[in-house]
């Protein structure tokens, strides 16, 4: 019955959806299968993605980025840079108002800023607002942010959501009730959190882009992977993310193939081999490139990721202006590396079928963080490619704490397996400046390249495009060429949605993007009967 | 008797002050802070934030200082409040704690009135086919994992059978319910778990009221009484019965705080939030105001089930009744 019923409704989208451009109708709601639960539902102090989600949903920031990975207004619509870089000033689009009804004016931006520099507020975001000298309102809907440095990351820095000041001046930040109940300016109103099980917002007919056409957003929290995907064979979610095996084999069901769509695009972010530099025999450039050379990254995506991703050969992917499309990956080649080796003095001397020098083995660990069965999928590839060429790794894998803190920020590793999600903009300043090595900032290799520090410092200071891209073109080519990390590959996001909503799109930005304008046709609506 | 209690109460603070110290201390071993979470790998949260984070929180204070704050608070009851969402701890597990113990109540109830009767049945006849059988099927609800058996009724009654919601707590239009309807959802959504979680834990009680039945069942008394020509079913039910279940009204004593002790596999299985999950997500975040309220919590429940299944136990047994031979 199910299925006769499912096989109806697919009959009813080859109909429709190509000729007519059926107008959106209201209603239907989307329910989104989520691991985790929110914690906090402030933009300046949500720190994990399931915040992250919500937050970006109710709340809207100055700017965003467009599908193009543009930077484009969002509240603001327009905005100018100073000539010396040195001064923002943002326009607010007119008549903005919070989801009281209340109107947004620049003096809730400036407030945003009093709160993200306020050392009694518990954000971690601050750091981003260090170099703004002050925020003035000029008038109801100019706001002119003055820099004492200039600094080009700053547009995404006012991508931060803005916060109501009529609600939340004179409440503590960390505790307010706000917290659990937010009010934002976004296409979606707060509406009920039941810890632990499920948030729901619904749509903000005040939007001022338009009202979205589903009715409902709701999260379903399913802390288990496998329930989440069991949940979804049932047909009672209808937004979630898959794993690599879910996607190529599980849901290769005629059930799902009728009700779902899957879409795969790439993530933001990169897996890799980091090296301690401080280590002689890591330090030498030479060894690195061996280990870049031998390594077979597209053997690791089809083992691992089922061909779900794509090699990296930097640390931007694809869809990023600052990739620049020159740097090509080596291809795998282990006389290429074992010449390499020999060079650097590592060779097998005594015929056991490891390289040597001075009657040491080349041995060492490589360490990787717990609850990550991908990641220790791969260091076993890895393992074994390196065997071949004639170097023991053993993998070692530690819970995430005690990975950070007993090894990671005492520089107690070897060769460390990880990845890294990043922001849009291509700022690599805390990455790879080696300023950035000090116990619990992030250059834990110890990379020290005098110009790419010097690349790294000029492209904080440019805000013209063009010559931006050439600075991080730049970047891209000397981490591939020095090597301080090997990147292995970026893998891809794997949503799956159900088929009824019409209108969805894949996008480097994300699926979600541009869910105000999903919408249901109504005999195939499902949700009827929530409360009002 | 009640001398007795209250001096038994009374060497309960030392112990608890004892349990707590131990507590702080080997959570504050663990490497890690509350902040972690927050800051770990975010590129975007430098140093100095991380700095300002953890003197807020108070957490770059001294370890013993630390303890004696939070000591100080708990003695008004006062539990702090959450370092991943910021509300009072107290809310945070008077929002779980009906959740756990409805669910805990519901498969105590049902083990209680499936483990004893299948124990004593069995007991009747040691090594006959009923006690083998019972035996077999005790054992493979012991020895399967609560998640896999939790899986793969989803994945039949659940998912192929559509029989009963594949997890959670409520539907999602739960809301327009009426109250009546709001009880019946919740209990449908319930009958998976509250079924494995009898099915699982029928094997330690029933085994209990098998031997300690059989062991009964041994005594001079019984032959006495079926000497005297008592029917069967008496010297079963009030000679042997009522004595074998002394050793279960300690059992039940001591089972108090598993009562709300959520089990962290069936809640993540069933996307249940109850107290296992807090807690088990509570030491991953190293959130240890809500850590170390559970402990406590868990602590003082245990002492009092001791001395409940003691009170009960000499309530039972007028053997054992304290300060009648010494007076």
């Amino acid at each position: 019955m199910a299925i006769s019923l499912a096989l109806r409704a697919t009959v009813a989208v080859a109909e429709s959806s190509p000729t007519t451009a059926d107008a959106p109708v209201s209603g239907d709601a989307l329910v989104v299968g989520s691991i985790g639960d929110a914690s906090r539902l402030l933009p300046i102090l949500a720190t994990d993605s399931a915040s992250g989600d919500i937050v970006g949903l109710v709340f809207n920031g100055l700017l965003k980025y467009n599908e193009r990975l543009e930077v484009v207004g969002d509240l603001a619509e327009a905005w100018q840079v100073s000539e010396d870089g040195l001064t923002l000033t943002f326009t607010l689009r007119p008549n903005l108002r919070w989801q009281d009804r209340v109107p947004l004016t620049a003096e809730d931006v400036r407030f945003t800023y009093q709160k993200l520099i306020d050392p009694a507020v518990l954000t971690p975001y601050s750091s981003g607002y260090e170099l703004v000298e002050d925020v003035e309102a000029l008038d109801e809907r100019t706001v002119r942010i003055r820099y004492r440095e200039p600094f080009a990351p700053a547009l995404e820095s006012w991508m931060m959501g803005v916060i109501p000041k009529h609600l939340l001046e004179g409440e503590d930040l960390n505790t307010t009730s706000f917290l659990r109940r937010p009010v934002g300016s976004g296409p979606f109103r707060f509406r009920r959190w039941k810890t632990g099980e499920l948030i729901e917002l619904a749509a903000n007919p005040d939007y001022f882009e338009h009202r979205p056409h589903v009715d409902r957003y709701l999260t379903r929290i399913i802390p288990d992977q496998a329930t989440l995907f069991l949940e979804l064979l049932a047909g009672q979610i209808d937004l979630s993310g898959l794993t690599p095996l879910q996607y190529r084999r599980q849901t290769d069901t005629p059930r799902i193939r009728e009700s779902y769509r899957k879409f795969r695009y790439p993530s933001f972010g990169f897996t890799y081999l980091g090296y301690n530099l401080t280590d002689v025999r890591f330090a030498d450039a030479r060894i690195r490139r061996a280990f870049d050379l031998a390594l077979d990254k597209q053997a690791l995506i089809d083992g691992v990721l089922f061909g779900l991703g794509s090699v990296a050969t930097g640390p931007y992917p694809k869809e990023s202006w600052a990739y620049d499309p020159s740097v090509q990956p080596p291809s795998a080649d282990q006389e290429a590396a074992k010449r390499l080796l020999a060079e650097a003095g590592w060779i097998d001397g005594d015929g056991d079928g490891l390289l040597d020098q001075q009657g040491h083995p080349f041995r060492f660990t490589i360490m990787t963080n717990q609850g990550n069965e991908v990641r220790r999928q791969v260091a076993e590839l890895i393992q074994r490619q390196l065997r071949l060429l004639g170097v023991d790794a053993s993998i070692r894998i530690v819970e995430w704490s005690t990975f950070v803190h007993e090894f990671i920020d005492k520089r107690r590793f070897e060769v460390v397996l990880l990845g890294w999600n990043l922001s849009r903009d291509p700022d690599l300043y805390d990455l790879f400046h080696s300023s950035r090595t000090g116990p619990g900032q992030y250059n834990f290799v110890g990379y020290a390249n005098p110009e790419v520090d010097r690349l790294l410092e000029e492209g904080r200071r440019t805000f013209d495009q063009p010559a931006r891209q050439q600075i991080y073109h730049q970047v891209h080519r000397l981490l591939a060429s020095d090597q301080p990390y090997t990147f292995l590959y970026v893998a891809d996001a794997l949503p799956i949605v159900h088929a009824r909503f019409r209108n969805v799109r894949a996008t480097p930005i994300g699926i979600m993007d541009n869910v105000i304008d999903w919408h249901v046709p109504l005999p195939e609506q499902r949700y009827k009967r929530m409360a009002p | 008797m009640a001398a007795y209690l209250i001096r038994r109460l009374l060497s309960m603070i030392p112990v608890l002050i004892g349990i707590t110290i131990i507590s702080f201390g080997v959570m504050k071993l663990a490497p890690g802070k509350p902040t972690d979470v927050m800051l770990d790998f975010n590129p975007k949260a430098s140093v100095e934030a991380r700095e300002r984070m953890e003197q807020l929180l108070g957490l770059n204070q001294p370890i013993h200082i630390q303890y004696l704050t939070w000591l100080r608070r708990v003695a008004t009851l006062n539990f702090d409040r959450s370092f991943r969402d910021g509300r009072p701890v107290t809310e945070i597990v008077v929002e779980r704690l009906p959740i756990t113990l409805t669910i805990n109540v519901c498969a105590l109830v049902l083990i209680l009135g499936l483990a004893i009767p299948l124990g004593v049945i069995a007991a009747v006849r040691p090594g006959g086919l009923f006690d083998r059988a019972t035996t077999v099927l005790v054992f493979i609800g012991y020895s399967t994992p609560a998640f896999w058996l939790g899986l793969l009724g989803i994945a039949w009654l659940g998912v192929a059978l559509g029989w009963v919601p594949v997890s959670g707590l409520h539907s999602l239009d739960a809301e327009s319910m009426s109250l009546v309807g709001r009880a019946l959802d919740a209990a449908h959504h319930l009958v998976l778990p509250v079924g494995i979680m009898t099915f699982v834990g029928l094997a330690g009680l029933s085994r209990y009221a098998r031997s300690s039945m059989v062991e009964v069942l041994r005594q001079d008394y019984i032959r006495t009484a079926r000497a005297k020509g008592l029917p069967e079913r008496l010297v079963l039910f009030r000679h042997g019965l009522r004595n074998a279940l002394l050793p279960i009204v300690t059992i039940l004593g001591l089972s108090l705080p598993d009562l709300i002790a959520g089990s962290v596999v069936m809640e993540t299985v069933f996307a249940i939030p109850g107290m296992g999950r807090l807690f088990y997500d509570a030491v991953m975040a190293r959130d240890q105001h809500i850590v170390m309220a559970l402990v406590t919590i868990g602590a003082v429940l245990t002492l009092l089930g001791n001395l409940l299944a003691d009170a009960a136990y000499a309530a039972a047994d007028p053997r054992i009744r304290v300060g009648k031979s010494h007076a």
